[in-house]
């Protein structure tokens, strides 16, 4: 049996080897980011299916949504010049519950627009040991 | 250079997989829905999470679909349009029906689906409210005041036969998001559920525990203060419980300066007036009345309850003729107009005021 050539790595050997590595911590950071994600996101679901996230921290809308022959307008707020949040400024629903609920800035927190069929809800964030996992009422 | 590249792309494989191990903790699915004319959140946990989240959904839309009143093509519509003409029910409206049965007797008539025609005279079933005429309210009561005169009996395997008396019709609204809890809890059985979270619109289930080995923290919504979020009259600890709120701010309208809101007395036509401002009722998933559907129960009772005030539902809970000597299956957090919160004893170590509310806090006994 011939013995095997001796192979010499080339520079494409290391440029692959290179690019494997770059795809490897770029996957494991973007694992990493998304287990403990901080940003402040809108998650709006139309019809049960989500339609939009909007990172709080680079988003100053406002957006438009309409569905079931309504259309509300979602608008960006800052409070206190530390807190981000989102509220419904108008919309042409019959209940208005979605203006009157105001405005949300706590992850876990969402404004429901029934008419239109509608729900946003703040998710990530910094965790608040105080918060409350559901309310009742 | 061989063994550095067989280095770095065992590094490179390491690094990539070490997020891919997660604990059934880590692996989480919350979808919304929106379903029986409320927003609902699901929140499951473990390696089925996504499969049991969307089994739930499943569960509700098929519970809608059958118990839903506005929905023509539902068995509730086809029974509310029978006529007094027996029609077939499937085993999930039979169990409702006797069920809403045993609570209209329980609660000496408090509880009532067969109040239906009256919430509809006020437009709680729409979004054109009114305050109907007394003539039209007492015709309406005439029909509904001996609860629901529907005929027949179930059998287990459902498809019975069931009747209404002429003119009446059913609302389940009272009870079907409890009852959809209770086989929720199966659904998360079945999927091997270490834990979730589940807000069927004012019911919540808190199954297992919070990742970190706690309870969960449930808000119970201050009826004086709805406009603001995170205003609560105090939080709940719950493991493994089913809690369920009736308040009469949930749906309202205003007219001539009064306020009317959607739950109605029975035995007068008009909204409960009972001093009340909301109910909160509590029980643990294998508690309950015999029945083998708590959750149904929690549902029925906040309701009933709400309507009944607060001296009334006290004595309801303590009332040992109705449940023995074991009492009361469930707990209770009553909000009162006057300002205080009244918390039944064994939710006591369980509740915490929120002092922002300015309630004080009183424990009920036996």
């Amino acid at each position: 049996m011939r013995p095997l050539p001796k192979l010499r790595p080339t520079l494409w050997d290391g440029l692959v080897v290179l690019c494997v590595a770059a795809l490897a911590l770029g996957i494991a950071f973007f694992q990493w980011r998304s287990g403990t994600s901080l940003a402040l996101t809108a998650v709006v679901s139309v019809d049960g299916t989500e339609v939009d996230r909007l990172d709080l921290e680079h988003w100053e809308g406002p957006r438009v949504y309409t569905n079931n022959g309504y259309t509300l307008t979602l608008s960006w707020i800052r409070h206190n010049d530390t807190e981000n949040g989102v509220w419904v400024g108008k919309s042409d629903c019959p209940t208005q519950d979605c203006v009157r609920t105001g405005a949300i800035f706590r992850p876990g927190q969402s404004i429901v627009c029934l008419p239109a069929r509608i729900i946003i809800r703040l998710e990530g964030g910094a965790p608040d040991p105080d918060g409350v996992d559901a309310v009742l009422g | 250079m061989r063994r550095l590249a067989a280095y770095v792309l065992l590094l490179a494989l390491l690094l990539s997989g070490c997020g891919v191990q997660m604990s059934p903790d880590e692996a989480q699915e919350s979808i919304q829905v929106i379903a029986m004319d409320t927003a609902m959140l699901i929140t499951t946990y473990g390696e089925r999470s996504p499969a049991a989240a969307y089994a739930c959904e499943d569960t509700i839309r098929d519970l809608e679909a059958k118990l839903s009143r506005t929905d023509p093509d539902s068995e509730v519509s086809r029974l509310n349009a029978s006529a007094g003409e027996p029609v077939e029910v499937g085993e999930d409206l039979g169990v409702l029906l006797e069920l809403a049965r045993y609570y209209h007797g329980s609660t000496g008539g408090a509880f009532n689906i067969a109040i239906a025609p009256v919430v509809s005279a006020w437009g709680f079933t729409g979004d054109s409210f009114r305050v109907p005429s007394q003539a039209e309210l007492d015709g309406l009561l005439e029909l509904a005041q001996d609860g629901p005169g529907y005929n027949g009996s179930l059998s287990h395997g459902g498809a019975d036969r069931y009747s209404l008396a002429p003119g009446q019709a059913i609302d389940l609204g009272g009870i079907a998001k409890g009852y959809a809890a209770d086989k929720i809890v199966k659904v998360l059985q079945e999927h091997d559920v270490p834990r979730a979270n589940i807000n069927l619109g004012g019911n919540v289930l808190a199954y297992g525990g919070r990742p970190d080995g706690t309870p969960w923290r449930v808000g119970i919504q201050d009826p004086a203060r709805v406009g603001e979020q995170n205003a609560f009259a105090g939080v709940l600890a719950l493991t493994d419980s089913f809690a369920v709120t009736s308040g009469g701010y949930q749906r309202y309208f205003e007219q001539g300066g009064k306020t009317y809101h959607h739950i109605i007395d029975p035995a007068t036509g008009y909204p409960a007036d009972s001093g009340l401002t909301s109910v909160t009722v509590v029980a643990g998933l294998g508690e309950g009345d015999g029945s083998g559907f708590p959750g149904t129960m929690c549902d029925a009772y906040s309701t009933a309850l709400f309507i009944m005030g607060e001296e009334q539902a006290l004595a309801f809970w303590r009332d040992e003729t109705q449940w023995g000597e074991e009492g009361c299956p469930f707990d209770l957090v009553l909000v009162t107009e006057d300002g205080r919160v009244v918390v039944t004893k064994g939710l006591a170590d369980r509740f915490t005021l929120d002092e922002s509310s300015g309630y004080t806090l009183e424990v009920a006994s036996q």
